[in-house]
């Protein structure tokens, strides 16, 4: 007989890809998730703390995430995400993450670390899971029933966001303001910068406050994506640098959005080439403004308002004449 | 007659520029910041009144620079906007077809460019603030130099000393290396202006259409030094508008000009705001983990208007104009 456990899952970096889909698996389980709240001051400042000084706020934010948790749970859930597609790779500080935490030098709980790695074949990432939650005691009908329901929660998930819809809609049960400006807007950036309202600043409320309609790099489905970033004359190995690229590709050739605005966490690797690639294609396919806000660990928001204020002014003031 | 008054409340300078209908200039004044900003619109407020003309009545008010909440505020602003667009707006006015502007204030730095009068891109200095005012004036100061004496000296160099610009912590080790090998003050300061201007095209201005007209503004305009070394650097004339101290200031007379062109009443608390007690206080809300801290300024007995809060919890009982 398995005894009730609880699992906490950070609020941070890929949870806004994959929650529904851990959640799900977790659950059907029997397995009781304990979710960090939203990031706040003193998450932040814990992970600062906890963190190497190398890491990017997002990695330090997970590191708070994970010890805002440690007291609370019996398991931490801190999957090893690696490829998420044959060819591409996630940023190596996620790749070695479940190892860092391990060796932070705080007492935390044990890790779970499933590992998704498109090299390791399809099912890799299933067997994985699978194995993680058998080594809880589970057994291979059950969880392979969890998994199952979990794959259909996650597609289900897929087809809201491709509707049209932010992860924080669906995953906090919102609906953003009715749009008051004929404007679209590209919000770029990894999903932990633009849809953590405290790391970003509350960046997408301040667009939808003025009125835009905001589209995400979720929204559009993972296939057109692809074919989008393939047009690249190299082939572009990061995944969500692919992601971002995709999407880019194909809104600017839509010519549908009156602005792009891409949000990288300052010292991020992958984003420093992809921004400026970025950049380039704005202003050579289509002449969209562009926007690079780079965020750090200064709460200053006077930076941050002051360029978003000029962005728009330079939108509107575009479409007056 | 009616006239238009433009604040830009700046890290280190505060300016106030008052023009007219038909955007005569009545008062421009540069005045330091010294790190009392309310101080700073009040003394400046009080020396607008002195100098306007008489008969002039201000119908509208705009306020601009890192400052502008708390000047708009206090002085009660029609528009509050930020310096990129005062700046922007600004330089049109002064020179229509201009294409480029090369702004340095106090502790930010930028670069503008627009095509037909409308703002295309820009760009602002992102953490680093190496070359801006704040640094030249540090410079100067160690160097035992007026800061308006620091220009006339680089023009006069003929054989420029290399500085590396890419931080102001290696800049200065640079220079004071420099000075102990015995290296004339004269080619020491036009090495650093000349670092300053790589420096500011290498990251501000990476990637932009630098195009004639080019308008270079903002304090540090004064300093003849920099205009020479922007000149050499990109071999096209740089202009120096007669108000380039007070720009931000000019564009925000200018906005405020438009915001009330549709006949309405201006908000301005009249020039007796320069009398009144001001009185900013800070403290740490305690409603939830995010320990916000949040600023309230209040007028005599009365609170004016608070901010600093991410929820809204405190900002939204704020008058409207302050978005």
């Amino acid at each position: 007989m398995v005894t009730l456990v609880r699992i906490g899952i950070p609020r941070a970096l890929l949870y806004y890809h994959y929650f529904p889909l851990w959640e799900t698996f977790w659950r059907n389980l029997g397995v009781e998730i304990e979710v960090s709240p939203p990031t706040n001051k003193q998450i932040l400042d814990l992970g600062v703390e906890a963190a190497v000084p190398e890491a990017c706020l997002p990695v330090k934010v997970y590191y708070g995430h994970i010890l805002t948790l440690a007291q609370k749970v019996d398991y931490l859930f801190v999957p090893r995400l690696i490829s998420s597609q044959k060819g591409t790779y996630i940023c190596p500080k996620f790749m070695g993450l479940p190892d860092m935490l391990k060796h932070c030098g705080y007492n935390i709980p044990a890790i779970i670390a499933p590992t998704l790695n498109a090299r390791h074949g399809k099912k890799a990432w299933e067997r994985s899971h699978l194995q993680a939650a058998e080594e809880l005691g589970f057994n291979r009908r059950l969880t392979q029933f969890a998994w199952q329901q979990a794959q259909r929660e996650l597609a289900s998930y897929h087809k809201e966001l491709q509707a049209g819809r932010t992860p924080v809609d669906i995953l906090y049960q919102r609906q953003p303001p009715k749009p008051t400006s004929r404007h679209t807007l590209l919000l770029l950036g990894h999903p932990y910068n633009i849809f953590d309202e405290f790391v970003s600043m509350n960046l997408i409320n301040r667009l939808y406050h003025r009125g835009y309609q905001v589209v995400t790099p979720e929204m559009l489905p993972p296939k057109l994506v692809e074919k989008e970033a393939a047009r690249l004359p190299k082939h572009l190995f990061w995944s969500l640098g692919r992601l971002l690229v995709g999407t880019a590709n194909y809104y600017l050739q839509e010519k549908s959005i009156a602005g792009i605005v891409h949000v990288v966490s300052f010292g991020c690797g992958p984003d420093s080439l992809v921004g400026e690639l970025l950049e380039r294609r704005a202003k050579k396919l289509a002449h969209v403004p562009f926007l690079l806000l780079t965020l750090d660990e200064h709460t200053g928001e006077g930076g941050l308002i002051t360029r978003l204020e000029a962005f728009l002014d330079m939108i509107e003031w575009r479409h007056v004449s | 007659m009616k006239a238009y008054l433009g604040i830009d409340l700046g890290s280190v300078s505060t300016n106030f520029f008052v023009m007219g209908q038909d955007e005569e200039v009545l008062v421009n004044i540069y005045l330091r910041t010294q790190g009392n900003p309310i101080k700073a619109v009040r003394t400046g407020l009080a020396r607008t009144q002195d100098e306007l003309p008489p008969g002039v009545t201000i119908a509208g008010v705009g306020t601009t620079g890192s400052g502008r909440q708390l000047a708009g505020i206090i002085v009660g602003a029609d528009t509050i906007k930020n310096e990129i667009t005062a700046h922007g707006v600004a330089a049109t006015s002064l020179v229509p077809t201009v294409r480029t502007v090369l702004e340095i204030g106090g502790q930010d730095s930028k670069i503008i460019i627009l095509r037909d009068g409308i703002v295309t891109d820009f760009a602002m200095n992102t953490v680093c603030a190496a070359g801006t005012g704040s640094f030249l004036d540090r410079q100067a100061e160690r160097l035992g130099l007026p800061i308006d004496q620091f220009g006339q000296l680089a023009v006069r160099s003929s054989n420029p000393v290399r500085i590396a610009g890419r931080c102001a912590v290696f800049a200065e080790s640079d220079m004071i290396h420099k000075q102990q090998l015995g290296h004339p003050m004269e080619d020491i300061t036009r090495g650093l202006c000349q670092a300053l201007v790589r420096n500011y095209l290498n990251n501000v201005a990476k990637g932009k259409a630098i195009e004639p007209p080019i308008l270079f503004q903002g304090g540090v305009a004064a300093n003849a030094g920099m205009k020479v070394a922007f000149e050499e650097a990109l071999g096209i004339e740089v202009l120096v508008p007669k108000y380039f101290a007070v720009m931000g200031a000019l564009g925000a007379a200018q906005l405020a000009q438009r915001q009330v062109s549709n006949g309405a009443e201006t908000r301005f608390r009249g020039f007796e705001v320069s009398n009144w007690d001001f009185h900013v206080s800070s403290r740490h809300c305690h409603g939830c983990s995010n320990c916000c801290e949040i600023v309230e300024i209040e007028a005599g007995e009365k609170s004016l208007a608070c901010w600093g809060d991410r929820c809204g919890r405190w900002s939204e009982q704020n008058p409207a104009q302050i978005a």
